[in-house]
């Protein structure tokens, strides 16, 4: 059963426009041929003439004069040091001296003691080439659906300020600005307090965050990230609103449902990330690891309800998450985790009925020296189908998401991911896709990379207008500078 | 004159006691302390030098990928950072320096531990190395600085630089783009690929960038890295040694 890409009703616009095809400049299949050999020239020419220096100094590494890579595998995904960095609160692993170490007495601050704190990512895509089935399908916002290579950079750019105000006390805020969407949020913002009761006993998070953040796969830790989705404009509440593009995030953290609206009525798309993969929920959780180095465990309890602030059903959602650790030596680490997150009337269907959406998820992670293997699969379920949609919703979904990264050189990281989702929801609706992705990103420093990554769409031959079926490929090439 | 002579005093035991609280606090080196130092090894140090020392923890290898360095391998590789000769163990202050301050670029410092913990995990690395059982390691002499450097002093240390080959790695001015480095026949005892040191740029000077400190690396040399000791080559004319160390030191001042 094919999605139906258009809603022809009201013209009232309640979901956000992400289209950017009237900035868009099209090129033939020629130039993109250019521009696309053109890129990979300029790459070559980069990497040829780069500084061979791979020093980095974003906010961390700054106030602690020290390298990028004591903590990442590769920015921004973490090594078994940065996880435990970040799970004690941006303290050094085993030391409770609230990051004191580099710091100055208050007299004699100054203006570059600031950078300590605060740093910043811009991240892009500096051309952007789609590739489609069909052009212009009915119902599809104009001049988006269609074969064009675009020039788009940036497309995010996030101010962070983070560390420790005292011992024992974090925080960290990213004020980020998607730029197809327009404006500046609060992407994250909360403050930790860390080592109650004893060392690593545990830490606890108050604010709003990122739920996924310390599980053997990370939500906001992608080498491949969300390339940005592009929903139909104009859609009206509580209808089925099409997608003109899907927005290439990991299908383990989707939402995996069509007909699922947020308590705005506001259409949530199957493909975006969310629940305990949201990437931002208010709410307060804890974690810690109280028989060693082993084991983690963590608990939370957040708005839900798929609302960035505020509150507007009644219940709270609840998660749980254990985490398994093999980390001694031989450059080798491996975890795996598993979560559930129970909702509480954190969606509607179209008949405004609310639905109680929860997500039991794996993910597992092994590093040995230059590689990295993750994946994750998580289960989307509604315990019970509302009534006025009996017979017509499949109350399951699965996501799959598995990637693998490989340092071929010091500076070259080569990327894969292999994405499945086999999507619930609206039978009439639901179209399940699955994807594959390759990226090489250099480091020509190790904060600041260029990359070239393209996507394909593995069930292409099923054909379809749908967003997740009529995407054949998709290349990018940008940067990603961390400062 | 009293009040003087009352503050002297209690300035200069104020004084007193700061410099031997370190050595204050360090404990017996016993079974207990060792048990204790590995409890601070495996939550602190354990990720990056391994459950046992080897320098191959499980985030070990991403520092240089490919190239240098990699942790320190405390069960039976050479120490870098010493005040003693070349090939010969460092001193337990030399450990406690490096805990202290880290390494810039590469390790972060641990003095958000408290004196006493560093010195039990100092203990319980060195029970990872049967080779401090041995012997207790001796420290070369390091002088103070003589008094400020002078311009012929500085020229001076600018022909020692060429006269011992320091361009050859360090480069002309320091940048370390010295032909060797260019060259790619820098290596570390570990085969893999090691840059010297920008002198230009004293947060990159690893084993400390104050005159003494330079003056401890030119007398023992950087073991496990093609930095050598000149201990007995221009070990006996103390003056060379600080000019050299003073014209180094100039080439990290600001430039117009």
């Amino acid at each position: 059963m094919r999605v139906q890409l258009w809603m022809p009703h009201w013209p009232v616009k309640c979901v956000p426009d992400y289209s950017i095809g009237t900035v868009a400049t099209v090129f033939t299949r020629v130039s993109i041929v250019i521009v696309t050999l053109s890129i990979l020239c300029g790459t070559l020419l980069t990497f040829l003439l780069a500084p061979e220096e791979a020093q980095a100094i974003p906010a961390f590494a700054r106030k602690y004069n020290t390298n990028c890579m004591d903590c990442h595998t590769a920015p921004p995904m973490l090594n078994a040091f940065g996880q435990r960095f970040l799970e004690n609160g941006y303290q050094l692993p085993g030391v409770e001296d609230g990051g004191s170490t580099g710091k100055k007495k208050f007299g004699d601050l100054n203006l570059d003691d600031v950078s300590e704190y605060v740093g910043f990512r811009l991240v892009g895509n500096a051309v952007s080439s789609w590739g489609f089935n069909k052009q212009n399908p009915a119902g599809a916002d104009a001049g988006v659906v269609e074969n064009k290579t675009e020039f788009t950079f940036p497309r995010n750019f996030v101010l962070f300020a983070g560390g420790t105000v005292a011992k024992n006390i974090g925080f960290m805020v990213e004020l980020g600005h998607p730029v197809g969407e327009g404006g500046a949020e609060v992407e994250r913002g909360f403050v930790t307090f860390n080592n109650l009761g004893s060392h690593n006993l545990a830490h606890l998070r108050v604010g709003k965050f990122d739920p996924n953040a310390f599980s053997s796969y990370a939500t906001v830790r992608q080498q491949l990230s969300d390339v940005g989705e592009s929903q139909k404009g104009g859609c009206p509440p509580f209808s089925p609103c099409a997608f003109n593009r899907v927005g290439l995030a990991p299908s383990a953290f989707a939402t995996k449902f069509y007909g699922l609206y947020d308590r705005s009525g506001n259409y949530l798309s199957p493909f975006a990330s969310s629940l305990y993969n949201s990437g931002h929920e208010t709410g307060v959780d804890v974690h810690g690891r109280p028989f060693g180095d082993w084991f983690l465990y963590q608990v939370g309890v957040v708005n839900g309800a798929n609302e960035h602030l505020g509150d507007s059903n009644k219940g709270k959602d609840v998660y749980g998450m254990v985490r398994f650790d093999y980390a001694k030596s031989n450059y080798f680490s491996a975890s795996m985790s598993g979560f559930v997150y129970q909702g509480n009337s954190n969606a509607k269907v179209w008949t405004q009925e609310d639905v109680n959406w929860n997500r039991y998820g794996l993910s597992a992670r092994a590093t040995y020296q230059m590689v990295d293997v993750y994946a994750a699969y998580s289960v989307d379920k509604i315990n019970k189908t509302p009534t006025g949609v009996a017979g017509l919703f499949d109350s399951t979904a699965t996501g799959l998401t598995i990637g693998a990264d490989t340092y071929v050189t010091s500076q070259t990281l080569v990327s894969l991911r292999y994405d499945n989702l086999d999507a619930g929801g609206m039978l009439a609706q639901r179209t399940s896709a699955s994807f594959i992705g390759v990226q090489a990103k250099h480091f020509l420093r190790a904060n600041v990379a260029i990359f070239a990554r393209s996507d394909f769409n593995l069930r292409q031959s099923e054909g379809g207008d749908t967003a997740a079926r009529n995407l054949r490929n998709a290349f990018f090439s940008g940067i990603d500078v961390i400062f | 004159m009293r009040i003087r002579i009352l503050l002297a005093i209690g300035a200069g035991l104020a004084m007193l006691s700061i410099a031997s609280f370190a050595n204050a606090v360090k404990p017996e080196d016993n079974q207990a302390t060792r048990e204790k130092g590995k409890q601070i090894y495996d939550r602190a140090c354990l990720l990056c030098h391994g459950a046992d020392g080897k320098g191959d923890g499980p985030a070990g290898w991403f520092i240089g990928r490919y190239e240098s360095p990699r942790p320190r391998d405390f069960a039976g590789g050479s120490y870098k950072f010493r005040s003693t000769p070349s090939g010969e163990l460092p001193m337990d202050q030399d450990l406690f320096r490096t805990v202290t301050q880290g390494i810039p670029g590469n390790m972060p410092p641990y003095s958000g531990l408290s004196e006493e913990e560093r010195w039990q995990v100092i203990a319980y690395i060195k029970s990872l190395n049967k080779a401090f059982k041995g012997g207790k390691p001796v420290a070369l002499l390091l002088p103070n600085p003589p008094g400020p450097p002078s311009d012929a002093g500085i020229e001076n240390g600018r022909k020692t630089y060429i006269k011992y080959g320091c361009q050859k790695c360090h480069g002309d001015n320091g940048y370390g783009d010295g032909k060797e480095a260019l060259d790619g026949n820098l290596k570390d005892t570990y085969g893999l690929m090691i840059s010297p040191g920008d002198l230009t740029e004293r947060a990159s000077l690893k084993n400390g960038s104050s005159a003494q400190a330079l003056y401890r690396s030119i007398m023992t040399g950087l073991d496990g890295t093609p930095m050598p000791s000149y201990a007995d080559t221009i070990g006996g004319n103390d003056k060379d040694v600080w000019d050299l160390v003073y014209y180094i030191l100039s080439l990290s001042q600001e430039r117009p």
